[in-house]
């Protein structure tokens, strides 16, 4: 669905990655764990259009689609929700949603309605705060709405920076199920994600990134043994693990 | 280049005002060529007509290059200088009218007026930027000619004021040449290298950090307020010698002489030839200007239209006007996918330092802050830290995302203050000191995006550093390397080093500073695995053999533990553990947390 | 004296909307992309010179003065999106983000200087269809009392349109997180071009109905820009609220000026009134962010 081949990307003249693949299938959940500053957002931000890469090519459903920008990326299908839950805050709970839909394929009001209904199924509390300002929810309802608002543009790829910044740790496992459950609709989901003991359960692979570099990539299942056998190595070597 | 070639480096000393202007000389020497050309050629071709349009043209060029000056080295967006011009052309004219003071005195006068004008326009430029100032000068080209009429009893009003200056106009040196024409042409000359030297002063680099980055100014002990002042004094100065001669040579004042329009040439002639270059304002000048007045002669009116749709035209098409155009493709064409290999290491050379680390182990401590507490509304970023960084080692500062490492670099550096609590260097009392008297006293930093000036050569860019050199190091670099380094680096163009030696010019820049403690903000970040091996060479380097001493704030931790000599860990803005790498790695506390978090 | 405060109040008020509506003409397209546009006071002339052309070839009443109104605004709005597009093009690439200070300054220059050759220098007015009101027991031209109302009449329209349509919601979206509304799939570009166009239907009407009031010449423009500028950030940049009170602040004052101290020195005391407000309050009276950037 998503082939993420030889990426070299980074901010102005500063670089950041290094040549980085991933790939992510539908239906699958990918986690990308590493240090600060290992360049994990920039990854999921040059995927999602925000920056253009200086090598490398992203590939959605086997189209070319490197350096498209982010508007046009949206319509193709690849939906990025940036950290740190940014939703509009001066625009009210419903009409943040209707904001996701403005890049919903075609006009119809009935789809809509019903991703609607669906996210309000899961996150009960933003049917309850349906005619709120956006900037009155919570930092974890902020987080529940600016997923609402990917949700209800359907699109086949989603990159999920840090859903996790801010929250209660309580918070998350609702909001990773609901990743979970979306997935299995055939969604393809990247996860940048902190909280490893949390996010892991629901990740089919994972990929680790050290200083603009994959370093590991696994099973989500492995992932424990294979950072073990790493620590390992740097203690042997007399560095903190 | 090698250290090899280094060695054999031409070491004739050139002559020093050449040398002084660099890469600008063929500029230089060419736009002082087409202002005595044009301004003498008239006379000498008997017309009249065209003696009048080249002085006009010339005093125009002496205030474009003033605006040039404001625009680019300093940064700021001024749209009302032509109410500086108006203000020393009024007051010199009353002067020498009403109050029949000679014109050399009413000259005084009004470059005194200027002073005040320019002054005016500061004040302002001191709170705000960018379109703010815009809006505020271009009001005050709009209030000018308003005021000239409103103190109609000073002015004449609509009528304005007549000066005779006939006898200048007379062709009396060898009978060719008028005394105004030459006086203006070699003015506007002198004006034009006056500008090229000073971008190559002291004083014209510090005035570019200040623009381009405030920040970088400030921990280079320049206070961009004072750069931003005397930007305007400078160019209000030299906006009024243009002003004081436009009576002498039109004859007249009045409120219609300083209307927009002329505010509007110098900015657009700015633009259209060139931001930033030295030939940019006399070929703007050109074409605004005289260009309408060959082709259109008669239709005086259509000189505002082409004002307009030159400068839209240049900025859509040459946003860096036509001189800085040709130059970056000029400069593609010669040096496109050029590369210089900086070995700084070599340029250091293995002097075998005096400086042993025990003899230099003194009792006071580099840095000592106690209790340090620092909060951000709500948020506790430093929590009654106690920290003391040795003189002469590489302490490392690591901690999560948001654990206030960087908040305390910029307590140390002066960008933020303490809360409660007190800050200490070599003994003294820093807490509240503004950044760059901090950089004054010796502590030099540097910032997460590397703040290396494009417009500048890479020497320069290190040369920022040994202006602002505070004179007590200890153990500076000494001369031979200064100047093995300023040969290596040369004219050459910072887009030629990629980041990872950026990053070592960055820390040449600040050793050069000679402070003897240094303050690193993530330097590591983007360097690849050999870049930041040889980054951690040169900060031992620096530290064994020049005593220097070194905050590392910093994720790589495999560097911190390879280079640091004492470490300290924070966590939410308290420190866990502090001590040297071993006795950190060791600490259980430390060892939770990293093994929590280090890889997820 | 009772008359004089009557008057300085009235037509200071009337001024002020005139000063609201560039405001509010100016905030729409800045908080939509970060420009403010220095063409904005001759496109308010031009809509005055659609009034000034229409009074002087035709006869027209009342009913007819006002069925052309949004004439005049979708005229200058086509005008202001196309500038637009042009202070847009060079956006693009990251380098230049402050090309549109030159370029729509150059545009302002253009369309000054157009209107400079087609006229001349000699100030134009039109003439209204509608008898002075009596207010306040003074006499006042209509068009003050029209500029008022079409200030409500603005304010209101905008308010419903940037909260209660998806068009309106997607615009105040920008403003609130340029990189969240690229990330959800808003078309920013086309979205910036709309706020053009809204900006120019506001100053477009503003200049028609205020025709009769004004000097319609080419250097006209920039002074109500300037004092739209001055009620901007008295009020606060970008809140259409402090518009809304700067602009009669900035008015009363202005007419203050003129009754104490003559014509000329209007402008001087709009000058002073910007510098104090941004040297000690440069935020505003009502503003989210700061004119300081020091």
């Amino acid at each position: 669905m998503l082939e993420v081949q030889n990426i070299h990307s980074g901010y102005g003249s500063v670089p950041v990655l290094r040549d980085v693949s991933v790939s992510v299938n539908p239906g699958e959940i990918l986690l990308i764990v590493g240090e600060n500053g290992a360049g994990k957002s920039t990854l999921l931000r040059t995927i999602g259009g925000f920056i253009r890469p200086e090598k490398g090519t992203v590939k959605l459903n086997g189209v070319d689609v490197t350096g498209h920008a982010p508007e046009s990326l949206v319509r193709s299908g690849l939906r990025l929700v940036l950290d740190g839950h940014r939703v509009f805050p001066e625009i009210s709970v419903y009409d943040n949603l209707r904001l996701g839909a403005a890049a919903r394929p075609s006009n119809d009001k009935a789809g809509f309605n019903a991703a609607v209904d669906n996210i309000m199924t899961v996150f009960p509390i933003l049917k309850e705060k349906l005619h709120n300002y956006a900037r009155d929810l919570s930092g974890g309802q902020q987080q529940m709405l600016a997923l609402g608002q990917a949700f209800v543009a359907q699109p086949k790829v989603l990159l999920c920076d840090e859903p996790s910044t801010g929250l209660a740790q309580a918070l998350l496992p609702p909001i990773l199920n609901f990743l979970k459950t979306w997935a299995a609709s055939g969604t393809a989901i990247i996860i940048v994600e902190q909280h490893i003991d949390i996010a892991l359960p629901v990740a089919d692979r994972a990929v680790v990134i050290e200083r603009g570099q994959v370093k590991i990539s696994c099973a989500g299942k492995d992932l424990k043994a294979e950072l073990q056998k790493a620590s390992e190595a740097r203690a042997a070597s007399g560095l903190p693990t | 280049m090698t250290a090899a070639t280094l060695q054999n480096a031409p070491h004739a000393r050139q002559n020093w005002f050449t040398s002084r202007i660099g890469k600008d000389a063929t500029q230089l020497w060419l736009g002082v060529f087409l202002i005595i050309a044009t301004g003498l050629a008239p006379d000498l071709l008997d017309s009249s007509y065209w003696s009048h349009a080249f002085q006009l043209v010339n005093i125009f060029i002496i205030a474009s290059i003033c605006q040039n000056l404001l625009l680019v080295d300093a940064g700021q967006t001024s749209f009302g200088n032509g109410a500086i011009f108006g203000v020393a052309g009024y007051a010199a004219a009353i002067a020498t009218t009403m109050h029949g003071v000679s014109y050399p005195w009413a000259v005084v006068l009004g470059l005194i007026a200027s002073l005040g004008a320019s002054v005016l326009f500061a004040l302002p430029a001191l709170r705000v930027q960018h379109f703010y100032l815009g809006f505020v000068t271009l009001s005050a080209a709009v209030v000018l000619p308003e005021l000239a009429m409103a103190f109609n009893d000073f002015t004449n009003g609509i009528i304005g004021i007549s000066l005779n200056f006939e006898t200048l106009h007379q062709r009396s040196i060898f009978g060719v040449i008028s005394p105004m024409s030459l006086m203006i042409a070699l003015i506007t000359s002198v004006i034009l290298i006056v500008h090229a030297l000073m971008r190559r002063s002291m004083l014209g680099r510090r005035m570019r950090v200040a623009a381009e980055s405030p920040e970088a100014a400030q921990a280079l002990g320049i206070s961009p307020g004072v750069m931003r002042s005397l930007a305007f004094i400078i160019a209000g100065l030299g906006t009024g010698v243009a002003g004081v001669i436009y009576p002498m040579i039109v004859g007249f004042v009045g409120p219609t002489s300083f209307n927009l329009d002329i505010s509007i040439l110098f900015f657009f002639a700015v633009i259209v030839g060139g931001r930033g270059t030295l030939l940019g304002p006399i070929l703007g000048v050109w074409i605004l200007y005289l260009l309408p007045n060959i082709l259109l002669a008669e239709f005086v009116n259509y000189r505002l239209i082409a004002y307009g749709l030159v400068a839209l035209l240049v900025m859509l098409l040459l946003p860096d006007g036509i001189v800085g155009g040709y130059l970056n493709w000029r400069h593609k064409k010669q040096h496109g996918g050029k590369r210089l290999d900086l070995n700084v290491a070599a340029v250091l050379g293995t002097q075998s330092s005096a400086l042993s680390k025990a003899a230099d182990a003194s009792a006071v401590p580099a840095i000592e802050v106690r209790q340090g507490r620092k909060t951000f509304g709500k948020v506790v970023a430093v929590d009654n830290v106690d920290l003391t960084v040795r003189h002469g080692e590489i302490h490392g500062l690591v901690g999560a995302n948001g654990s206030g490492k960087t908040s305390l670099l910029n307590v140390f550096s002066g960008f933020s203050r303490l809360n409660a609590g007190s800050l200490h260097v070599n003994g003294v009392d820093i807490t509240s000191l503004a950044p760059h008297q901090i950089a004054r006293l010796g502590i030099a930093r540097t910032f997460q995006t590397p703040r290396i000036f494009g417009s500048m050569t890479l020497w320069e860019n290190v040369q920022i550093g040994r202006d602002a050199r505070s004179g007590n190091s200890k153990a500076p670099i000494p001369e031979s390397a200064v100047e093995k380094l300023r040969e290596t680096l040369g004219e050459g163009s910072p887009d030629w080093v990629p980041h990872g030696q950026r990053r070592l010019l960055e820390v040449m820049r600040v050793a050069l500073q000679e402070s003897d403690i240094m303050l690193l903000d993530e330097p590591a970040a983007g360097l690849s695995p050999d870049e930041r091996k040889q980054f951690g060479a040169l900060l031992q380097q620096l530290r064994d053999q020049y005593g220097k001493t070194f905050v590392l704030v910093e994720h790589d931790l495999d560097l911190v533990w390879g280079i640091a000599d004492r470490i300290t860990v924070l966590d939410a803005g308290r420190v866990v553990a502090s001590g040297t790498p071993d006795e950190v790695a060791g600490d259980p506390a430390v060892r939770h947390m990293f093994i929590e978090s280090s890889h997820a | 004296m009772i008359e004089e405060f009557g008057i300085i109040l009235v037509r200071g008020i009337g001024l002020g909307a005139i000063y609201t509506l560039v405001a509010l003409s100016f905030n729409v397209v800045h908080s939509s992309s970060g420009i403010l546009n220095f063409a904005q006071g001759n496109m308010f002339v031009l809509g005055g010179f659609i009034a000034f052309a229409m009074s002087s070839q035709v006869e027209f009443g009342p009913w007819m003065w006002l069925a052309v109104i949004p004439l005049a605004g979708i005229s200058i709005a086509l005008l202001l999106t196309f500038q637009g597009w042009i202070t847009l093009l060079p956006l693009k690439n990251s380098t230049q983000q402050n090309s549109w200070i030159i370029t729509t300054m150059a545009a302002s220059t253009i369309i000054g200087a157009v209107m400079l050759l087609l006229k001349g220098p000699w100030a134009q007015t039109a003439t209204s269809p509608f008898t002075p009101f009596n207010v306040l027991g003074t006499r006042t031209p209509a068009p003050y009392i029209l500029a008022m109302i079409a200030c409500v009449f603005w304010y209101v329209a905008l308010r419903l349109f940037l909260t209660k349509t998806l068009t309106g919601l997607a615009i105040s979206a920008l403003s609130q997180d340029l990189e969240a509304a690229r990330a959800a799939g808003l078309r920013v570009r086309r979205l910036q071009l709309i706020a053009f166009a809204i900006s120019g239907m506001v100053i477009g009407t503003a200049g028609y109905i205020v025709a009769p009031i004004i000097s319609i010449a080419a250097d006209t423009g920039i002074k109500y820009m300037l004092n739209g500028f001055i009620a901007s950030v008295v009020g606060g940049m970008g809140s259409d609220i402090g518009a809304m009170i700067g602009g009669p602040l900035v008015g009363v004052l202005s007419m203050f000026a003129i009754y104490q101290f003559g014509g000329h020195f209007q402008n001087v005391v709009s000058l002073a009134v910007l510098v104090l407000v941004l040297m000690f309050k440069p935020e505003g009276l009502f503003g989210r962010t700061s004119a300081r950037r020091v």
